[in-house]
């Protein structure tokens, strides 16, 4: 079973949340069979996984919507209990009410978290502004664009000023300039050491927020862990490799004519192949073997994987 | 309690801030209000068969004679009195024709609204332009030639005409002493509340299906089941929903009880069988059916979550409303038998009681410990309802997909206590 440590500082103080071995049934289905992380305040947690592999349903026992069948959850080394604790849920499957003003239900959603609607008022007021969607607040929800619904959505989300922050999602539908106000806002979160809970398929927005992450695959936690450390993991012994003078189809052939001892091909980039040394080979001997050949080499280095390889690689592994 | 009152509060904005639901209740209200203080304004006399004081001379002088009416008549047999018929026809002018041309050359040119030819002592006529749907000119007329002909066999066998009617129209002195209900005046406000209460419930029940379903469409309930717990949610928006229903149904009926009221002397008592409701029968009323809008409406807010689609909430809330109907049927069928075996176990029932006991309180006789047990069974029954409701709305919110059927859901939920 993975561990995974995400801890949280609010106030000054260091909050750590804890998901420990989580299970759930549907029926006589098992979805989740045993979800294990940890999240600190301060930073941010990607939790990952494919369509239907149990994130949504974990964050709604994190939630309390659904109960878990057992496992539980901590916040600081005592039970958790949602509805003592401030939290911003930004579902993925948005969803406000189209018909009523923006501010009527920014106001609404705050008092039902547990603000008095003085505060809830100047709290909406404040999101809106931040999130640039003031002048709509007024205005029907469903006369707004596409973004700005968005936009009110996660306004709606933080309007409590959450504690924990869970976001599904929420780069989608969102232009370059309204993701990039979107981002500002997640980093402010991180750094006003709140829990930050980061689940998305754009791995590259994960690779920018989070420290942790947790990859969840069929209701099991697959991968879990420090981002840096894990790349470093996975990129150990692979090296990318290009050459001036011939394609990278003639030069994975070569790698797996002449140099079958020392590598392997692992994958093909746009620019450059993936090579992954074979046990007892080393870099320099590799290079030593390279410079020997009549390649002319264009690119040669120790090569870091992606999340998005990481996560495919794992996933893939696990079907 | 506070997250429910939160909820109950945004929820009755929605009804109080909907310009349809103030402008249809104010609308029928005023419709009402105006309705029935019309013979205040209006000579209704022979509608109600009441002269407003002073308003019928007035009228009368105000009739300029030029513009009453003409009616012509023809008199081939002797028999006809001129004024005894002017007296029938107390807004027209009566005038004799020359021959029978004639009278039909004026009716044709409309110089003369109708005429009568009178053929014989039991026979006539009548000519009539465009005959309107009010014209009772004729059956008037028919009246007058039967009181001509009588008065013309009385006179030939020598009888007097005055003593023979003395006789026959003798009136007869019936004192009434009902010593508990009178069902024959109670049948009409009873069957207009067993209507009322049932549009209540249907009309406001699935619009609270339809709001909870609207919220799993729009998906703000993914927002709200992690705000709130789902029984704030349920509660809010079925009291909301009470609230509204009664608001709405109140000011319309108010409007109408109290105008009648007002002008009960007026109308002369003549709606006395559909507006005069006793104060403990309106009472009751209240409480049943407050109750019952209650009972359904936590199962129709539940049948709301077991949909995703607005289009699929009349399906989901068919069999309720099979119900619903059935016990309209048998209620109505029921109030010509308020004392018998069936109606009686009816106002025992949660899912009827709140139309068949308040009609056995207006029309039979029921004991107050029956009224106290009935009442406290629909109330037991509301918390349970409110209770199953609150689950399978639970339960259902976030279930998006194909319907869930209720017998499914009962299942899934007795699996996961």
């Amino acid at each position: 079973m993975w561990g995974l440590d995400i801890t949280v500082e609010s106030g000054g103080q260091k909050m750590k949340l804890e998901v420990k071995n989580i299970r759930k049934s549907f029926g006589d289905k098992e979805v989740l069979h045993g979800i294990d992380f940890q999240v600190e305040s301060g930073k941010a947690l990607g939790l990952l996984g494919r369509n239907g592999a149990g994130k949504t349903t974990t964050i709604r026992i994190l939630m309390d919507v659904f109960h878990a069948n057992s496992g539980e959850i901590l916040l600081e080394g005592k039970k958790f209990v949602p509805g003592k604790h401030s939290i911003g849920y930004l579902p993925e499957e948005r969803g406000l009410y189209p018909k009523r003003t923006v501010i009527d239900q920014m106001i609404y959603l705050a008092c039902l978290r547990g603000m008095n609607p003085k505060e809830a008022k100047e709290s909406a007021k404040k999101w809106l502004a931040r999130l640039e969607v003031s002048e709509y607040e007024t205005k029907k929800l469903e006369t707004l664009s596409k973004g700005n619904q968005q936009k009110v959505q996660l306004a709606a989300t933080l309007v409590s000023n959450p504690e924990i922050v869970i976001l599904d999602e929420p780069f989608s539908g969102l232009d370059p300039v309204n993701s990039q106000i979107l981002k500002d806002v997640v980093n402010e979160l991180i750094a006003e050491n709140r829990i930050v809970i980061f689940s998305s398929h754009q791995m590259s927005y994960v690779e920018e927020f989070c420290d942790e992450i947790a990859i969840i695959n069929q209701g099991e936690v697959v991968l879990a862990g420090r981002l840096k450390e894990i790349k470093k993991e996975y990129g150990k012994n692979r090296l990318m490799l290009a050459a001036e003078d011939c394609s990278l189809e003639e030069l994975a052939r070569k790698v797996e004519r002449e140099w079958a001892d020392l590598a392997r091909v692992s994958d093909r980039k746009k620019e450059f192949l993936i090579l992954e040394l074979k046990e007892g080979a080393d870099r320099r001997g590799l290079l030593a073997a390279l410079a020997r050949s009549d390649v002319e080499i264009e690119k040669f280095g120790g090569y870091e994987p992606s999340l998005n390889d990481i996560f495919v690689e794992k996933v893939g592994e696990e079907e | 309690m506070k997250r429910f009152l939160i909820v109950l509060r945004y929820e009755l904005r929605e009804y109080f801030s909907s310009k349809v639901f103030m402008v249809l209740t104010a609308v029928l209200a005023l419709a009402g209000i105006i309705l029935l203080f019309l013979p205040r304004f209006v000579d209704m006399s022979g509608f109600t068969g009441v002269n407003v004081i002073g308003k019928a001379d007035e009228a009368q002088e105000e009739t300029d004679p030029g513009e009453r009416p003409l009616l012509l008549y023809v008199d081939q047999t002797g028999i006809v009195q001129p004024e005894i018929l002017q007296q029938m026809f107390p807004d027209a002018d009566l005038q004799e024709a020359a021959d029978a041309q004639a009278l039909i050359d004026s009716v044709e040119a409309q110089e003369a609204q109708a005429g009568f030819l009178v053929t014989g002592e039991t026979a006539c006529e009548y000519y009539v332009y465009n005959k309107s749907m009010t014209d009772s000119n004729s059956a008037v007329f028919e009246q007058a030639m039967k009181m001509f002909y009588r008065m013309e066999y009385c006179r030939q066998q020598g009888w007097d005409l005055a003593e023979i009617t003395a006789m026959y129209d003798v009136p007869v002195t019936v004192t009434e002493q009902i010593l508990n209900k009178d069902s024959g005046s109670n049948y009409w406000y009873c069957y207009v509340l067993v209507i009322v209460v049932f549009m209540l419930i249907a009309y406001y029940g699935q619009m609270i299906a339809v709001s909870v379903t609207n919220e799993k469409s729009n998906r703000a309930i993914e927002v709200l089941v992690t705000s709130t717990s789902p029984n704030s949610l349920l509660f809010g928006k079925v009291i909301a929903g009470a609230i509204g229903g009664v608001f709405q149904m109140g000011v319309i009926l108010g409007a109408a009880l109290i105008s009648y009221q007002l002008n009960r002397e007026q109308w002369g008592g003549m709606l006395d069988m559909f507006l005069h409701v006793p104060g403990d029968v309106l009472l009751a009323f209240a409480f049943f059916g407050l109750g019952g809008y209650l009972f359904y409406a936590f199962l129709f807010g539940a049948m709301g979550a077991l949909v995703s689609k607005t289009e699929d909430v009349s399906k989901s809330v068919s069999g309720l409303m099979v119900v619903i109907m059935a016990v309209y049927f048998f209620s109505l069928l029921q109030l010509m038998d308020v004392d018998g075996p069936i109606i009686k176990v009816l106002s025992f029932l949660p899912v009827s009681s709140y139309s068949t006991m308040f009609a056995r309180m207006a029309m039979g006789s029921v004991a107050l410990w029956e009224v106290a047990l009935s009442f406290l069974i629909l109330v037991a029954s509301i918390i349970g309802t409110g209770m199953l409701g609150a689950k399978l709305y639970r339960m259902g919110t976030l279930r998006y997909g194909n319907p869930i059927k209720i017998g499914t859901a009962l299942k899934d939920l007795r699996k996961s206590e």
